[in-house]
């Protein structure tokens, strides 16, 4: 998805000279090309997040159309209050450009997942969060909303699903499957791939979203009669679809827990049950009646040791 | 003290007064900076969206009041709507609103975005190949927060000669981190430094003028917190958000004036 965030910059800077990429010393050889034709709009600032993000917003504040970009937990994490001020505050509508989506690194451990990113950007007023499962839906997410003058999210993710949805329209989401059985499994993004599969073998609705906000409430209140099952493998739809009042909703996602093994991406996604066969389950269950969120069951943690320190502190209160 | 200066300091007072509202001793600090940046850029405040101006970013916001007194000395609004300050459903707030006030570039508040922003600023009329430049004035307590250090040295990296940066050393922080070389730390980081004193609206001036090249410039401004009164001089700390009362607004009135002829 890099590479095609790469093209579609690129192809931007062709036509409008206001844009303008900075970097976190992250996706420097895939702006290699970009720097060398548009040296005066291509910027590697350095490793600093808050700092990128701020002179985002300086930048998009005499109207340059800029897109900043770094792995996801820094840029939406420790920059959190820098979007909020420096971009939605003042208005200053940059793009922000993330790599490393939920557990795109998953072998680096629990500092370089990425799933609260979606949450908490949508809680910011004037933000735009876009959560892009292909490459086409990036290419025409990007084109569309890059100059809209407000701040605007966009996660990339190196794990992208390549299922045509369809016109890709923002704000849009698509129903890809009707079904009868009073379950409508709701996701987003690249988990579209496992989940697609696995709701093919019941008589499920289907409906995908790659905005998060603004969601499309029109669509979710469309299914609102019916039982809801939403399968992301991040924090933030459960949320958005829960916008619309009233609806029956389960969630089949992530624990209130560190994450904290390692391996690759089909691996973490197995553990926590959003493999195909895992998302199986959760919607059989939902259609067989039973309504305990799969999520909160999984308590079960990677392997650990208890520091010296804790251990002392038990002894000493026992 | 020249006269405009005890005059905004004077607003500045009468303000926190009525309202309720302080922070007085850090506004009396910046009050010479702030005329001084308005004597030196360029700028029409009966044209504050003017394309050509110079752009100023008060990253220490809650230094608001100065900023809007000053403002209002220079024509950009009547200081009796300044009175307001804070109130509900006035335009005035404790830390400044762009969306709100003319003159204002930036809102701020939360220490360490302004320089920021001022960089990225600076950088777009780099690219522009404007001649406008950005100023931005930072308070001494600010800089205690890693971005500040984080903005200047992407300044200096991206040589950012049309940045200067105003550093009030009014040694806020001394029970605490205070920086007590703040002139060999942006030296350090890349700035071309002018050490002046920070209530010589002369000095202020001729410093914002010096050319620097590629370097972004930083003017430490040696200052004194509550700079004028001598009890708000004397207990900076317990005036930091204290608002006057009437009796006590008059006292610190007779101190302003005590060496006005």
């Amino acid at each position: 998805m890099r590479t095609q965030f790469r093209q579609t910059a690129t192809a931007l800077a062709e036509a409008d000279d206001k844009v303008i990429v900075l970097l976190g010393d992250v996706s420097v050889y895939q702006f290699e090309q970009f720097k060398a034709r548009f040296p005066r709009r291509f910027y590697n600032l350095g490793i600093l997040e808050p700092t990128l993000i701020s002179v985002a917003g300086g930048l998009a504040s005499r109207g340059l159309r800029v897109f900043a970009h770094t792995i996801a937990p820094f840029l939406t994490e420790r920059a959190y209050e820098q979007i909020k001020l420096d971009l939605c505050y003042n208005e200053f509508g940059a793009n922000i450009v993330t790599c490393g989506a939920s557990f795109d690194y998953a072998w680096d451990g629990a500092t370089h997942h990425a799933y609260g990113d979606l949450a908490i950007l949508r809680l910011l007023p004037g933000m735009e969060v876009i959560q892009p499962g292909s490459k086409a839906e990036l290419a025409a997410l990007l084109t569309s909303r890059y100059a809209s003058g407000t701040p605007s999210y966009f996660r990339l993710s190196d794990h992208p699903h390549a299922i045509d949805t369809g016109p890709t329209r923002f704000g849009e989401g698509v129903v890809l499957k009707r079904g009868g059985s009073g379950v409508t499994v709701m996701t987003a993004g690249p988990l579209l791939a496992n989940v697609l599969p696995a709701a093919a073998e019941f008589d499920v609705n289907l409906v995908y979203f790659h905005t998060l906000k603004p969601i499309d409430r029109e669509l979710v209140r469309a299914f609102a009669d019916t039982r809801i099952l939403i399968v992301h493998d991040a924090f933030g739809l459960r949320e958005a679809v829960n916008e619309v009042p009233g609806l029956r909703s389960w969630y089949h996602g992530l624990p209130d827990r560190f994450c904290s093994w390692y391996g690759k991406l089909d691996q973490m996604r197995a553990r926590l049950g959003l493999d195909v066969a895992g998302i199986r389950a959760a919607i059989a269950a939902l259609i067989a009646g039973k309504t305990a969120s799969p999520s909160a069951r999984r308590g079960d943690l990677a392997p650990r040791r208890t520091p010296a320190a804790s251990s002392s502190r038990k002894r000493g209160t026992a | 003290m020249i006269e405009p200066c005890r005059r905004i300091r004077a607003d500045i007072l009468r303000v926190a007064h009525r309202s309720g509202h302080g922070h007085v001793p850090t506004c009396f600090s910046v009050v010479e900076a702030l005329y001084a940046v308005y004597a030196a850029i360029r700028h029409d405040p009966s044209n504050p969206d003017w394309p050509e101006r110079d752009l100023f970013v008060l990253s220490k916001g809650h230094a608001s009041l100065a900023l809007y007194c000053t403002l209002a000395a220079y024509g950009y609004f009547d200081v009796v709507e300044v009175e307001g300050f804070g109130a509900y459903e006035s335009r005035f707030g404790c830390h400044p609103d762009r969306l709100k006030v003319p003159g204002i570039e930036v809102s701020t508040g939360s220490l360490g975005h302004g320089i920021g922003l001022a960089a990225g600023m600076a950088l777009a009329l780099k690219i522009e190949g404007s001649p406008r430049r950005v100023v931005t004035l930072v308070g001494d307590g600010e800089a205690n927060e890693g971005t500040v250090w984080e903005a200047l040295m992407v300044a200096a990296d991206q040589r950012l000669g049309n940045l200067a940066v105003l550093y009030d050393h009014n040694r806020s922080q001394r029970r605490c981190l205070q920086i007590e070389n703040p002139g060999e730390r942006l030296e350090a980081f890349g700035c071309a430094v002018t050490e002046v004193d920070g209530h010589d609206v002369a000095a202020l001036e001729a410093a914002l003028a010096e050319a620097t090249g590629e370097r972004p410039r930083a003017i430490v401004a040696h200052t004194v917190k509550g700079h004028g009164c001598a009890t708000l001089v004397e207990d900076m700390f317990a005036w930091h958000r204290r608002s006057p009362d009437a009796p006590t607004l008059a006292a610190l009135m007779e101190e302003l004036h005590a060496d006005a002829v």
